[in-house]
């Protein structure tokens, strides 16, 4: 009953005072916006490696020509001629974990023509168990068939983006579009992806057979990477074993000398992706907290010129039957109250911000509940510690030194 | 029961104790005050007649001496004990009224059973600002009060807790006369209803409302006398001509 009529006089007193309760209000605002948005980009970004991974396949492992780093980044600038179409046959063959396999071999940039429009697109060779390795076929026509990859045949399945780009979305099966010097018939659309979770749009691209791409488009005889699914995801560490020592075998890599192939697998991409956005996540917290910091020292320090204004209200308060504790408490619901207001101020203001940067940006930017309360909890706290030494103070005030106005 | 509700005997006032600068604002006071009395406490600016008042009230401790209220001793008790006693058996007027600023008068009167045990406290505070004669007036800001009305709202946040005594710094001191008389027979009639009133004021006027005048001069209690003839206060504003303009 005490509690609450003292926790109400806290709330008049700071209606009574409206800017410096603003000003009190200021500094938290800041910073539990920096933390709201700092959290929202780290989940974020935190969910958009998850979305990879659940998209790439929880089954699934991918060989990369080239060793050295194994998560996605790969040394582009000198080609690797290591790996063989022999050695993704090899893998099928031997490995029994293995249920199926998608070699592939691309180019990134390629002038692709229709009549006199063109646009720059990635050419993928491809055998027919991409369809099924990566769950992609056509939406319209036909994807790449054994009888193709047989054939050299020069035919390709684009993606919406090139049928958009060069058609203007009209009917393109059947009709030819030159890819470097080769013309090819389209005989299939791709099955739209949209925006891969790292910005890029997976529906720019051509799809070749991959015999058509090694001796007509690139003229090599080497693949760029293998994609694997196995039978169960269970086997994964078994599976990246046996494929690895196979691999060496085939390659004759000496005991010591380092793969000349990467293997990534689901759980190694979560991992490293965690620890990049853990040491992220914990600067920008650092930033976020040293603004609360700042803010509650403000709020602490506006609180003691305020208790120094109120000498009167507080010796008052004491003459008619306030106890140290009393005061103490108003103060510290004062502080408490300030901050966590302006946190909830900071929370919606940061929520907002989110939205917009991922509006603006793309950034994916996740927003939970655990935001809201993470917020709530340190702005109380910020007041809780920046109202001790005011509260102290003003409890510490004698009545009879305070009424001598 | 106890019949008196003030006994201090030998109270010193000594600052800076120890120190060649030493000030004695009290030197040896002794009184005792039986419920029910109307006490002047007179004296001149800086006689230490305040000082008296602040210790008997449990404002100030004494440097040396006991003071008992109502039987208990408080000069020796921590602040907290301190601040419980004048909770529950005191109150107190203050020659600059002392609310709060930017808070209504209800609120201003509220005040001390903010730090009571009791309940309803809006409900008594209405009572206690009825008893003034404020009752139109309780969500007025004191702002908005003249220093007559503010010094009312005063009266009542020292009776809202029914405390045995009251006591009053100069009430009248920022008062103009018509003010001062309505204020002291307010505390006239609470006399009358059995509240005991200590009256701080060097206002020989003021002090002959009194029934019992004590005299304070350089820190030691120089009279000490019944006033067999009070002057009453609503005679006196009777007799104060009708257009004399309020503040």
């Amino acid at each position: 009953m005490k509690t609450l009529r003292i926790t109400k006089s806290a709330f008049k007193s700071l209606g009574r005072n409206k800017l410096r309760t603003f000003l009190m209000m200021i500094g938290v605002i800041i910073g539990i916006i920096a933390l709201t948005m700092v959290v929202s980009a780290g989940l974020g970004a935190r969910q958009k490696v998850m979305e990879r991974v659940r998209k790439f396949g929880l089954d699934s492992l991918m060989i990369r020509a080239g060793g050295g780093q194994t998560m996605g980044v790969q040394s582009s600038g000198q080609p690797t001629a290591t790996l063989k179409l022999e050695d993704a046959e090899a893998i099928k063959r031997e490995i029994r974990e293995v249920a199926d396999i998608s070699p592939q071999l691309h180019r990134p940039q390629m002038e692709v023509k229709y009549s006199d429009k063109s646009t720059t697109t990635m050419v993928l060779g491809a055998m027919p168990s991409f369809a099924t390795v990566w769950d992609w076929g056509a939406a319209k026509g036909d994807f790449i068939s054994d009888e193709d990859v047989a054939n050299v045949a020069r035919v390709c399945v684009i993606g919406p983006t090139i049928q958009k780009d060069l058609f203007s979305g009209a009917n393109s099966i059947g009709e030819m579009i030159r890819v470097g010097n080769v013309q090819f018939e389209i005989k299939g659309i791709l099955v739209a992806k949209g925006t891969s979770p790292s910005g890029g749009d997976m529906d720019n691209r051509v799809m070749i057979p991959m015999t058509t791409m090694m001796r007509r488009v690139a003229n090599i005889d080497y693949i760029t990477n293998i994609k694997i699914r196995l039978k169960t995801a269970k086997d994964m560490d078994k599976a990246v074993g046996s494929i690895q020592a196979l691999l060496r075998e085939r390659h004759q890599i000496s005991p010591g000398v380092p793969d000349d192939f990467s293997i990534s697998t689901p759980t190694e991409v979560t991992e490293t992706a965690e620890k990049v956005a853990g040491t992220f996540n914990l600067f920008l917290i650092l930033v976020a907290g040293i603004s609360l910091i700042a803010g509650g020292v403000v709020v602490s320090n506006l609180m003691l010129i305020s208790v120094g204004e109120r000498r009167n209200e507080i010796g008052l308060r004491k003459a008619v039957g306030a106890r140290k504790n009393d005061i103490t408490f108003q103060f510290l619901i004062e502080a408490t109250a300030v901050t966590l207001t302006g946190g909830i101020i900071g929370i919606a203001l940061g929520v907002a911000g989110s939205k917009i940067l991922e509006a603006v940006t793309k950034t994916p930017m996740d927003v939970s509940w655990e935001i809201v309360v993470l917020g709530a909890v340190f702005s109380s706290l910020v007041g809780l510690i920046a109202g001790i030494q005011p509260a102290r103070r003003a409890a510490s005030i004698q009545p009879i030194e305070a009424l001598k106005a | 029961m106890n019949d008196f509700i003030v006994q201090a005997q030998g109270i010193q006032k000594i600052y800076n104790p120890e120190k060649t600068s030493e000030v004695a604002a009290v030197r040896d006071v002794s009184l005792d005050i039986r419920k029910g009395e109307f006490v002047g406490i007179m004296g001149a600016s800086g006689s230490g007649k305040s000082t008296v008042m602040n210790i008997l009230g449990c404002l100030d401790r004494p440097t040396s001496g006991t003071v008992l209220l109502d039987g208990m001793e408080v000069s020796s008790l921590p602040d907290d004990e301190l601040a419980k006693v004048r909770n529950k058996l005191i109150g107190f007027v203050f020659q600059s009224f002392n609310l709060l600023p930017r808070t209504t008068a209800l609120e201003n009167v509220e005040l001390p059973l903010v730090y009571s045990e009791r309940s309803n406290i809006g409900r008594l505070a209405r009572m206690a600002l009825e008893a003034v004669g404020l009752h139109q007036r309780d969500h007025h800001y004191p702002g908005e009060l003249s220093g007559g009305e503010q010094q009312r709202v005063a009266i009542a946040r020292a009776l809202v807790n029914e405390p045995e005594i009251i006591f009053a710094d100069e009430p009248t001191g920022n008062l103009d006369s018509r003010s001062s008389y309505e204020v002291i027979a307010l505390f006239q009639k609470l006399n009358r209803q059995g509240k005991t009133i200590v009256l701080v004021t060097h206002d020989p006027d003021i002090a002959e409302h009194a029934r019992r005048i004590i005299r304070i001069s350089d820190g030691r209690v120089v009279e000490d006398r019944v006033n067999e003839n009070p002057k009453n206060a609503e005679e006196e504003l009777r007799k104060l001509p009708d257009k004399e303009a309020k503040e």
